[in-house]
């Protein structure tokens, strides 16, 4: 049967653009990780972001496609599963987008290894009774399994569109626009009471063939290498090495070198300086800009020369393991750990990716089953996890002081981490939800894809952060100005100096670390690289810094995800956390005499 | 062999090992749904790969990873035993 609305347009003949007055709208429908996005993406010809694991896709992402010279809405839903029975959220927003006049049409995309899979959501989908189109899409992968598709008697049993394509490459694009024209209702959607799985099985044993190949084996045995442990675990040292390389050492010091050295301490700030020198006569205007706290000579070199340089490097390479499809299997072995902190395996994901960003990753806690979880893993993110200048500053100072400095830092911090998850797993109410994931097949990441995707979350980066960045060196100066700081600082003595033994301008830092945490972690590599910490000072400074307050970013994203109420319970109980934690190893690590000598 | 000897907990089974699923029991809400919704459903071919330190199994192509306690749950009728 087809579309009565499609036919009128039809009969037109070829005319270069078409309206409506209400665009038609289609919806792209399938299970996570199909590939949705990216047959978004060549549709619109725009860039959603794309990764290799389920749950990226969290909001709607909507955009306009060009179909045979009409304007359409496209709309991108969250990968689902099944849109019957017990929904997650992801699901229901999806099935209440397709049932509704949200969707024309709908274009299921499906992964043409997991005919079966696919043709279970299809089954369900038909009962909304609308024209629809599928897409096979990674025929390439299909093919490499020795996977073979009936695709003309698929076509002929579903009556509507049956497409293959490869969309990475964009192969079968072009088919799909022109059989969008021909979307057609399902006659499954009039026949009635059919267990879904039980259809799906018969029908993709009816319409696919399976062969075993020898291309498939090279993936096969690689992704045994990476998720047995004693292959597995020597790759995880090999893979956090070279990512150290990238980032600790050629973001962290080379780049920021080149940029901080070089550019900002050579050009920028001469040039700066004498461009005020020249337009503001007034010594205070001038050292806001150019002085101690100015904007120029901090805010934009600490977000510019230090801290742009290691995020943008630990994107790039965030982007190639979540393109390779390597994270998840990782899951495997951290499951029995955060099984001990009330989490599973999949949490492993947002904590890598807090690795980069912790406010980010705050938001993909979404991916986890249970309240619960998701309440625990914001905790131990706000907590523990320290971000990627943040790690790269503690790399830097401490790799500099001592490898037992270093060893001491990450374990009292892992130790808390442990500690807090185990308690919270206990006290809290709520579920844990069961370790079930499925492991995408490993691909080699398209250099394009991985740096496109780096742009996007950089660009985000410099828009979230340089603003706070230049407020947050604003507020600085006004304190360092009015006496504010010196105050915060005296009231705060008995604290910084008397508990954890810093200096008393390490709380111009700590007020700078809630801004952004990489912005005070940057302040603290300057007090270090001037000689004013000792080996126990910077240790324990490190230490209460990674355990410290969230930045307002980051403060305001578990905000949005967990309520005003959680969030400031959050902070209290971390603040307490880590202050408590820097007296108590300042005390222990001076009682030992230890030096880090 | 009567099919009765030949079904064993997914759990049970070594790696190189494959069957059918005959049942998955719903000893915790919603896991029967979760895995039908990844293919786990009755009649799907599995292939154990790994058992430790979690289960990993190929249900028709693709590659799942269960905790112990779910794999205990997924009863299979052994074709092939490693």
């Amino acid at each position: 049967m087809s579309c009565p609305q499609v036919a009128v347009v039809r009969e037109v003949s070829n005319p270069l653009l078409r309206l409506r007055a209400r665009p038609r709208r289609i919806a792209l429908a399938g299970n996570p990780n199909v590939g949705k996005s990216v047959v978004f993406g060549r549709l619109t010809g725009s860039y959603a972001v794309v990764a290799n694991y389920p749950g990226t896709t969290v909001a709607v992402t909507e955009g306009r496609a060009l179909v045979e010279g009409e304007v359409c809405d496209l709309l991108d839903t969250p990968g689902v599963n099944a849109v019957e029975g017990a929904l997650s959220e992801d699901e229901q927003v999806t099935r209440r987008i397709l049932s509704s006049d949200g969707a024309d049409v709908i274009v299921q995309v499906i992964d043409a290894r997991n005919l079966r899979r696919g043709l279970m959501l299809t089954s369900q989908l038909a009962a909304f009774q609308k024209p629809m189109v599928l897409v096979l899409n990674m025929m390439d992968e299909a093919r490499l399994h020795g996977v073979s598709l009936d695709v003309q008697g698929l076509r002929a049993r579903l009556g509507v569109p049956v497409i293959e394509t490869v969309a990475t490459d964009g192969q079968g694009i072009a088919d799909l626009r022109s059989a969008l024209r021909e979307a057609a209702v399902p006659a499954l959607a009039f026949e009635g009471g059919r267990d879904h799985a039980r259809w799906a099985h018969d029908h993709a044993l009816a319409f696919r063939s399976i062969r075993p190949h020898s291309a498939a084996r090279l993936q096969a045995r690689l992704s045994q290498v990476l998720r047995t442990p004693a292959t597995g675990l020597p790759v995880l040292a090999g893979v956090l090495y070279v990512m150290y390389l990238a980032v600790g050492v050629f973001g962290a010091q080379t780049l920021v070198e080149l940029l901080e050295d070089g550019l900002f301490q050579g050009y920028i700030h001469p040039a700066a300086v004498r461009a005020a020198d020249l337009i503001l006569p007034w010594r205070i205007a001038r050292d806001f800009f150019v002085g101690d706290y100015g904007l120029v000579t901090m805010g934009l070199t600490y977000a510019i020369a230090i801290v742009l340089p290691v995020v943008s490097t630990f994107f790039i390479a965030f982007g190639f393991l979540e393109d390779s499809g390597y994270l998840p299997r990782l899951a495997i072995f951290s499951d029995r750990i955060f099984r001990f902190m009330g989490l599973n395996g999949k949490a492993v994901l947002p904590m890598v990716l807090g690795l980069g960003c912790d406010t980010m990753a705050t938001m993909t806690t979404r991916i986890l089953g249970t309240p619960k979880e998701r309440l625990i893993a914001v905790l131990l993110l706000s907590l523990g996890v320290p971000c990627s200048a943040q790690l790269a500053t503690i790399l830097g100072i401490l790799g500099g002081v001592s490898f037992g400095a270093l060893m001491t830092l990450f374990l009292v911090v892992l130790g808390q981490m442990f500690l807090v998850g185990f308690l919270a797993a206990r006290a809290l109410p709520g579920e844990r939800s069961e370790f079930i994931l499925e492991l995408p097949p490993l691909r080699l990441p398209q250099i394009g894809n991985v740096l496109r995707k780096t742009l996007l979350r950089v660009r985000w980066y410099l828009g979230e952060a340089v603003p706070l960045f230049l407020a947050g060196t604003a507020l600085l100066f006004i304190l360092d100005r009015t006496g504010g700081l010196a105050w915060v600082t005296h009231v705060t003595e008995p604290v910084i100096q008397g508990w954890l033994g810093l200096p008393a301008s390490a709380a111009g830092v700590f007020i700078m670390g809630f801004l952004r945490r990489d912005y005070g972690a940057a302040g603290l590599f300057a007090m270090a690289q001037t000689g004013q910490l000792s080996g126990v000072q910077a240790v324990v400074a490190l230490t209460v810094m990674t355990l410290f307050v969230p930045c307002v970013a980051h403060l305001l994203m578990i905000v949005k995800e967990q309520g005003a109420r959680v969030a400031l319970s959050i902070l209290a109980v971390v603040t307490l956390i880590a202050l408590g934690t820097g007296a108590g190893l300042n005390a222990t690590l001076r009682l030992l005499d230890v030096t880090f000598r | 062999m009567s099919r009765f000897d030949r079904t064993q907990r997914l759990s049970g089974l070594k790696g190189g090992s494959s069957g059918r699923v005959i049942t998955v029991l719903a000893d915790h809400p919603g896991r029967i749904e979760r895995l039908r919704a990844l293919g786990v459903t009755p009649g799907a071919a599995v292939t154990v790969l790994q058992t430790f330190p979690g289960v990993v199994f190929l249900c028709d192509q693709t590659e799942l990873a269960v905790e112990p306690a779910v794999a205990r749950s997924i009863l299979i009728e052994v074709a092939d035993e490693a």
